[in-house]
């Protein structure tokens, strides 16, 4: 007897498959093709072009990105959103390919909300970055194959046992690193390295002390540095306004910087 | 022997009864819509029996909790691909229940020798505007009874009750009482009166009649000392796309009216 299209299953259990595994049993997610000896020849080229930071201050932690989005030489959008919000304490910030990090965001997304309505719970902050760790890992055969890297930073606030923003980046093959002060992905990120590294260590404050104004400034003069020599990074456009995207994770949840405020910031401080 | 068709159709009944009464303890459930969304309350002792289905979708149910977890997990596997693949704008209840639930449920009744679900589900969909709302109802045969799918005037509220008398009751106080653009503390106390009389029309003593306004007020107050309220809110107006939001129990009790 044929099944209906959407039967249920009468062996389903929520424990067994995670919603990936779900799409992928449904064919709406592709699984990236094994990475092979031939293709671990190819010389691998990163290419992340943009840049996107993460620190944490006084009030949380801030993420921030251009909104350059780039094909070779072209810059083919100057709108981009690479801060994303995924839960209500969580983001993801996205440096690579667009097409896979907005997937793989999309599928972040669904997967902690498919998590909380099943088990009636929230997800741990180890499990989420644990679940981005694996479709990291899960994307490598792509990498390989010189398409669909990506590399990102995720950031989150640990209600639970001792409550806390926590801060990860990741390499473009999974491995998830905690970082206690401040994250920088993307091709103009050696620089944005260079300026955290220094205010932190000797600037008037660190950057975890740092109030929300401070911390946009901080974010903002980085940004510009990174564009100064990057051309995949966007800085901030003077003449058609365009200011990065800023976001915070707090105790309360994610709060979207006004662009105003961004301005703002910058007139005073920046330009 | 079930090849004969009578045979058949006196196995159809005594599975009816059997699964009649062991949904007939069941403690009810009200879902009524108030000015800022709709509102799912009950009372329960010893397990959840309201859940988060999809952004704008809840689920409410009594039954077997083995049977309720299958479908309910089932619900939230086809909302979330759904959801995935489309948008969650494009989750639609009436398509849920018609086109997924409601033939499993009827097939699972039917097929005699094997398991029916034992389970009667009350869900709610959340739309732009209260006009979109929708209520609706699966029980155990795939039977489906909605508010909202058709051109007749709206109640706007759904109860969901172990027998059919608890759900009568509660209805006919609902039609007289419930008022579609109440604040949540007023709603709270309809929908909780609303649950008394459902509970007071089951087991030994069961009312027939709506009771007394002094007689709802005393069986709510004797529940609350031994049970917690449990209640949930899909909100319209929620700053995330997700409308469903848990009531904890101090708020309901502080909503309550002495």
């Amino acid at each position: 007897m044929d099944k209906p299209p959407l039967a249920l299953d009468p062996n389903f259990s929520g424990a067994s498959e995670d919603f990936p595994a779900i799409l992928r049993r449904k064919s709406l997610l592709q699984s990236a093709p094994e990475p092979t000896a031939a293709a671990g020849n190819r010389t691998f080229i990163p290419t992340e072009s943009t840049t996107i930071l993460a620190f944490k201050f006084a009030g949380g932690v801030l993420v921030a990105g251009d909104r350059r989005a780039t094909a070779g030489n072209t810059v083919v959008y100057d709108r981009a959103d690479k801060v994303l919000e995924i839960d209500r304490h969580s983001i993801m910030a996205i440096a690579g390919v667009p097409a896979t990090a907005w997937e793989m965001a999309r599928v972040l997304e669904h997967s902690f909300q498919y998590f909380r309505r099943t088990q009636l719970q929230e997800m741990s902050v180890d499990g989420k970055v644990r679940a981005l760790s694996k479709l990291l890992r899960d994307n490598f055969g792509f990498v390989m194959q010189g398409v669909g890297v990506v590399v990102p930073i995720f950031a989150t606030y640990d209600g639970n046992s001792k409550p806390e923003a926590r801060l990860y980046f990741y390499d473009a093959m999974g491995a998830q690193f905690e970082v206690t002060d401040y994250a920088a992905t993307g091709s103009g990120s050696p620089a944005v390295r260079g300026i955290l590294y220094y205010e932190n260590n000797w600037g008037d404050k660190k950057l975890q002390e740092l109030n929300e104004d401070e911390a946009i400034a901080i974010a903002l003069r980085s940004l510009d540095t990174a564009a100064e020599a990057d051309t995949s990074t966007g800085g901030v456009d003077r003449s058609g306004k365009i200011f990065p995207l800023i976001k915070t994770v707090s105790r309360d949840g994610i709060t979207t910087l006004p662009e105003e405020k961004i301005a703002g910031v910058f007139r005073q401080k920046v330009a | 022997m079930i090849e004969e068709p009578y045979r058949w159709v006196e196995a159809i009944a005594n599975r009816r009864e059997y699964i009649e009464t062991q949904l007939a303890a069941g403690s009810p459930i009200a879902a009524v819509g108030y000015r800022d969304g709709i509102l799912f309350v009950t009372l329960g002792r010893v397990r959840q029996k309201i859940f988060e289905i999809y952004d704008r979708i809840a689920m409410g149910a009594i039954g077997h909790p083995g049977d309720i977890e299958r479908l309910r997990m089932a619900a939230i596997e086809l909302a979330s691909t759904e959801g995935f693949t489309r948008s969650a704008a494009d989750v639609s209840l009436r398509r849920l229940a018609h086109y997924s639930l409601s033939p499993v449920m009827k097939s699972a009744f039917e097929q005699v020798y094997g398991a029916p679900f034992l389970a009667r589900l009350l869900f709610a969909e959340i739309g732009s505007s209260p006009k979109e709302d929708l209520f609706l109802r699966i029980d155990y045969d795939g039977a489906i009874a909605a508010d909202g799918l058709t051109g007749q005037p709206r109640q706007r509220f759904a109860v969901l009750g172990g027998t059919r008398q608890s759900a009568e009751l509660m209805e006919k106080f609902l039609q007289k009482e419930h008022v579609t653009d109440a604040e949540l503390p007023d709603a709270i106390n309809v929908a909780f009166d609303a649950w008394s009389i459902g509970r007071m029309a089951i087991g030994e003593n069961a009312s027939k009649e709506l009771p007394e306004r002094d007689a709802i007020r005393k069986h709510r107050d004797e529940q609350l000392t031994n049970a917690g309220i449990e209640a949930a809110v899909l909100e319209r107006g929620s700053k995330s796309g997700i409308r469903y939001r848990t009531l904890a129990d101090e708020e309901l009790r502080s909503s309550l009216q002495r």
